[in-house]
């Protein structure tokens, strides 16, 4: 199969996978080709298409949370950004990608301390 | 001048665009593919990674004590002192 029918693949079933998480694919449509292409390389040598902007451990429990789409094992940070970490996907509602920042865990974590106290 | 660092992953888009921020600013900075490196350097400097930012999630810049997690020009410019450039926000 050549990458451009993989990427038609992984797409296909992509959004299947996201729509009922309340995601799309970004409307960055070169931003979508190339995070797809990372994917595909990824699969070819580490065995799957690993998120191309978070780091593998080689420890199946960590790796495994971090194959596309990885939102269900980070919902919470997720949307609070209102997209995922590499920006494949976004919310439903979202038309301007470029205006969502990244959060970090720690981030999050220390805002909803700081709206606790 | 500030000390800046960058951990990257040679597949990550806003790593791409982290390093072009600060060469666009003219800020010099070292930085590491981590997943270009061999296996026992790469573990090093992952577990290198999870310490400084308690995550693998990339691109990590740390700038003098500071550390931001993803890209984030608002928080680069702040630690900086540079003025804020709507363009690379």
């Amino acid at each position: 199969m050549s990458t451009e029918e993989r990427k038609d693949t992984l797409h296909y079933y992509f959004e299947k996978i996201v729509d009922p998480l309340g995601f799309k694919f970004t409307p960055d449509e070169e931003l979508v080709d190339f995070l797809l292409e990372q994917e595909i390389k990824l699969e070819q040598s580490a065995g799957a298409p690993y998120c191309p902007c978070q780091g593998r451990t080689n420890k199946r429990e960590h790796d495994m949370k971090i194959v596309c789409p990885c939102i269900p094992y980070h919902q919470r940070q997720f949307n609070a950004m209102k997209r995922c970490w590499c920006g494949l996907f976004v919310h439903k509602d979202v038309t301007d990608p470029d205006s969502l920042p990244q959060i970090s865990e720690s981030e999050l974590r220390e805002s909803e301390a700081g709206h606790v106290d | 001048m500030s000390d800046v660092k960058l951990y990257t992953l040679s597949t990550c888009p806003w790593c791409r665009k982290a390093k072009k921020f600060f060469s666009d600013k003219c800020v010099p900075f070292d930085y590491v593919d981590v997943d270009l490196l061999d296996g026992e350097e790469q573990d090093k400097i992952s577990d290198e990674v999870y310490k400084i930012s308690g995550s693998l999630q990339y691109p990590v810049v740390v700038i003098d004590d500071q550390v931001v997690t993803g890209f984030n020009p608002s928080r680069y410019e702040a630690i900086l002192g540079l003025p804020h450039d709507e363009a690379t926000a």
